[in-house]
């Protein structure tokens, strides 16, 4: 919950990425309570609505539910299903980027096959 | 009943043969922090000092929960526009007034003043009440008109400028303690600034006021999100942003920049030919309300 915000990215989308981090790396676990909007705008000196935005995002994916009056808690089985949903992003997040660069390099598809297996 | 809500309508500000504001329709809700943006001379000061009626529209009504607020004492109850201080007072003699004088006559203008809240202000300012206006300096000026806008506790607070001065730690200090004071009391801030880059994630919404006019008025995320720079070179640049309402046009050699402002349903086509990057709000500020380049 402490990373640096940054210009590259909405705001918002930044403040559920790092609520998933968090949740990836155990630091929020399940069933447990997460930083309020209030909280997170104080935190990194947002308006409010901004950080509601990002935490709805989780609402809608199910990793996040609310508890009437209590707050925002974390889903079971949130980890699984981060997981699963960036296992889902990584093609087109890592795999197409990378092919990108790489065929503007000229690096062939075996010489990327070679350096993965080198790496392993 | 009335909603809650500052409404001007078409107001025209003139002065001399000069159109400081032209016919500028502006709603304010309660509960939201509006960051008003606008180049030196743009009309940022005059339209708040139009809107807390302490300067009269050429033509145009304000409101305030539907009460007019010329004159009115019921609906500027609601309003307070904590001005930047002239040092040098209005007569020129210089202010011989001392802070805690100038704390005394706001807690006596502002019906629902907070004396504690401007205590512990002042004393996390390290402001000297003993100390005189004019021999503050610029950073505690800042910190004085602060001090009165938030201990107001107005329904509508403007403050024009309330970081200029400042150093960064003050600054972040003062975002801080507003957004404290926001989401306890859900009051409505507009606050104008030539600092966008760090007051941006502060405001839900941004007003964007250029040679009189408003030309954006907008959720600042929502604003940002259709907002891209697009790079590369001219040719792949011009074809992935045909058709597009694209801005500030940067050249040098085969190389072309544009910052593009994306209608609902628009996108811009990548590949690996250009770069696509999100914009900040100064840079499409910049873009919007800058001189063009190249």
């Amino acid at each position: 919950m402490n990373e640096f915000l940054t210009q590259e990215k909405s705001i918002y989308l930044q403040i559920s990425e790092m609520i998933e981090n968090d949740i990836l790396r155990d630091i929020l676990l399940e069933e447990e309570r997460v930083p309020s909007t209030n909280e997170l705008a104080k935190l990194y000196a947002i308006n409010p609505a901004t950080a509601a935005k990002g935490i709805n995002i989780l609402v809608e994916q199910g990793v996040l539910y609310k508890k009437r009056g209590i707050g925002m808690f974390v889903a079971t089985g949130a980890k699984n299903m981060i997981k699963k949903r960036r296992q889902e992003e990584f093609f087109d997040n890592y795999i197409k980027r990378l092919l990108e660069e790489a065929e503007s390099l000229g690096i062939t598809k075996e010489d990327l096959i070679a350096m993965i297996e080198r790496e392993r | 009943m009335t909603e809650e809500k500052l409404v001007c309508k078409n107001i025209v500000k003139t002065y001399g043969k000069t159109d400081v504001l032209q016919n500028v329709d502006l709603e304010l809700e309660k509960g939201k922090i509006y960051g008003l943006i606008g180049r030196n001379g743009a009309g940022k000061t005059t339209l708040l000092s139009i809107l807390s009626a302490q300067n009269p529209a050429t033509k145009g009504t304000v409101t305030c929960n539907g009460m007019p607020v010329w004159e009115n004492r019921e609906a500027l109850e609601h309003i307070c526009f904590s001005r930047e201080i002239n040092p040098m007072g209005t007569t020129g003699q210089g202010n011989a007034y001392r802070v805690k004088d100038y704390l005394r006559a706001a807690a006596w203008y502002m019906p629902n003043w907070d004396k504690e809240m401007a205590e512990r202000l002042v004393k996390e300012f390290n402001l000297d009440t003993k100390k005189k206006v004019m021999k503050l300096s610029k950073g505690m000026l800042s910190m004085l008109t602060i001090v009165i806008a938030l201990a107001s506790k107005a329904d509508y607070t403007f403050l024009d400028e309330p970081v200029a001065g400042l150093d960064v730690v003050m600054r972040e200090y003062f975002y801080r303690v507003l957004l404290e004071e926001f989401t306890e009391s859900g009051r409505t801030f507009v606050i104008s600034t030539h600092i966008i880059e760090e007051a941006a994630d502060i405001f839900e919404e941004v007003i964007m006021i250029d040679k009189g006019k408003i030309i954006v008025k907008e959720n600042t995320q929502d604003l940002l999100d259709r907002a891209v720079h697009v790079s590369g070179k001219a040719e792949e640049v011009d074809a992935a942003t045909s058709g597009l309402n694209a801005m500030r046009v940067e050249k040098m050699g085969r190389s072309k920049g544009v910052t593009v402002l994306l209608k609902e349903g628009e996108s811009v086509q990548k590949n690996a030919d250009i770069t696509v990057q999100p914009v900040s709000l100064q840079q499409l500020f910049v873009a919007m309300c800058g001189k063009e380049v190249g």
